[in-house]
């Protein structure tokens, strides 16, 4: 009986929670692609935990607890360029190999029970014991008696209906599903409601680094049908992770599937894609409503689709005379929000994958600065920096699901802020 | 002679289910958690909480309590009219249909005040 279920569960895939550290966001989203692999969005969910690219010694701590999270039996890959002690004992695979025959060899060795279970890296003390008034700790005033498990209660205060109820702190991230990883926010909870949103902490390592075709395009002429079919990817991928939050898991799968191969000829592809999307209704159902003020913020701020699906035309590629002599125009939203900001990125990718079968040879000009996916990049300043900046205002006072969406249409990615500001700096240190 | 077969099978899954949850219980109560403090932490992506998990929110009673009538009182009169719909025949189909259409109006109205989103 006991080898009938170890065989069974050795047969299911492999259920890995990722750590994506910097650099390995892209290559962690293609294991969603992998056999007998399948990426979790909690450690509680996960057999195996994979830790991918570089993390910054402040960040050691949380991967630690996020370890621990992971419930027996487990396991422990470590995808990075160079061995290290972040998690002791776990295997190593170079990062540019698939993780995915080790990760599926950790899980069969666990189910089979031929290796033991992994255990827990942090000490077993309570950070917060509980402290009541009396000698031995017991005793107080109030409901529980002292304050429990040490930690203060959420504190008060009046929600919309007047009532005093509870304010939660919440700090999420950095390595939640929801955000990319390296974002930390601090939020408190009004019921559902966000009431306060404080960015903590972003970015995983100071060395940050990005192979990115368009910081390369700040520098030096790129053929634009690369540029283009970069920016399609780029969208595809994108689409891919927001389907992932709406929890449509196969048309987000599809949208990965399209986005790791897209070529000028996959135009109608990427169309059938997005009506199948726009029929399953979350345009009108799950994403937040447009909002007037916000989408007056996103306006202004040249972040790319967000700024343009509320019809602004805002795009360098205007100034770039290469795009110019193809005949360039920029797509326009209208009336802005997220729904807008998907449909636009969709369409965008189509134009994209056209504009890449007729640029040809032609080369971008250098200008200064560039239009990367997510809007006006140029050196020390990248659309995530700006996009970071507006996040408390966009979603205080949203709903939980609403601002997760608001913040998954911004397309933050920090590899690319890092690497843009961490030029700037060294060129001001030279 | 009654027919005690499916109160028998009953009763053998009741006393197995019982049997199991009082074994699974008395295993956990002779050793205790082995699970370490940072393992017990709730997951919110890697911080440890700050505050105690305690949270008083509003569960919103009132639109609860409307909502639960609106869908209850359509099932409750839909029991007798389950028994006599054959006797009675399109009349009742007709009635019902009515009825239900006047309670519909109070769900499509809780719907357009947003009473589904649970805020």
């Amino acid at each position: 009986m006991t080898s009938l279920i170890a065989r069974l569960a050795a047969g299911s895939d492999a259920r890995v929670f990722a750590i994506a550290g910097a650099g390995s966001r892209a290559a962690v989203q293609d294991l969603r692609l992998a056999d007998g692999v399948e990426l979790v969005d909690s450690p509680r969910a996960a057999d195996v935990l994979l830790v991918a690219g570089a993390l910054d010694p402040r960040h050691h701590d949380a991967v630690r607890r996020v370890h621990d999270a992971l419930p027996h039996p487990r396991a422990s890959v470590r995808w990075a360029g160079s061995r290290d002690v972040l998690v002791p004992g776990a295997a190593h695979v170079a990062l540019g190999t698939d993780p995915s025959s080790a990760i599926r060899a950790a899980h069969q060795a666990l189910m089979h029970g031929t290796m033991p279970t992994e255990p827990p890296l942090l000490p077993d003390e309570d950070p917060a014991p509980w402290r009541g008034v009396g000698p031995y700790g017991q005793g107080g005033s109030g409901m529980t008696g002292g304050t429990p498990y040490g930690r203060p209660m959420a504190e008060l205060a009046p929600d919309r209906d007047g009532l005093r109820l509870d304010l939660l702190p919440t700090r999420l991230g950095p390595f939640s599903s929801l955000l990319p990883h390296g974002l930390e926010l601090d939020l408190r909870v009004s019921g559902d409601i966000l009431v306060g949103v404080e960015v903590a902490a972003t970015g995983l390592a100071a060395s940050a680094t990005s192979a990115s075709l368009f910081i390369r395009a700040l520098t030096e002429p790129v053929s634009i049908a690369e540029l283009e079919i970069g920016r399609a990817r780029d969208h595809l991928r994108w689409t891919a992770d927001a389907l992932r939050l709406q929890g449509l898991r196969a048309l987000s799968l599809r949208a990965l599937r399209l986005g790791l191969h897209a070529a000028p000829g996959d135009h109608r592809a990427v169309e059938r894609l997005a009506a199948d999307i726009a029929r399953t209704g979350i345009y009108r159902w799950s994403l937040p409503a447009a909002d007037g003020a916000r989408t007056e913020l996103l306006a202004g701020a040249r972040l790319g689709p967000s700024t343009r699906a509320s019809g602004v035309g805002e795009d360098e590629r205007q100034a770039d005379p290469a795009y110019r002599s193809l005949g360039f125009a920029p797509l326009l939203g209208a009336g802005g929000g997220a729904a807008a900001a998907w449909r636009l990125r969709l369409a965008e990718a189509v134009r994209s994958l056209e504009l890449a079968g007729r640029g040809g040879d032609t080369r971008s000009a250098v200008t200064g600065a560039v239009e990367s996916p997510r809007g006006r990049l140029a050196l020390g300043d990248a659309p995530s920096g700006r996009a970071l900046g507006l996040l408390p205002t966009l979603i205080e006072g949203m709903e939980w699901g609403d601002a997760m969406a608001t913040i998954a249409a911004l397309d933050i990615d920090l590899d690319e802020l890092g690497a843009v500001t961490a030029g700037t700096s060294a060129e001001a240190a030279a | 002679m009654v027919d005690l077969g499916p109160l028998a099978i009953a009763s053998a899954v009741m006393v197995a289910a019982l049997l199991a949850v009082l074994g699974s219980w008395l295993r956990a109560a002779r050793r205790p958690s082995s699970r370490t403090a940072p393992e017990r932490v709730p997951f919110t992506g890697g911080q440890p909480p700050s505050v105690h998990a305690w949270s008083r929110y509003h569960v919103r009673y009132y639109p609860m309590a409307l909502l639960f009538l609106a869908f209850d009182m359509e099932m409750v009169f839909m029991y007798p009219w389950a028994v006599v719909f054959v006797g009675e025949g399109l009349v009742a189909m007709v009635e019902m249909g009515m009825f239900i259409g006047i309670l519909l109006l109070g769900v499509l109205y809780a719907w357009r005040e947003r009473a589904f989103r649970w805020t």
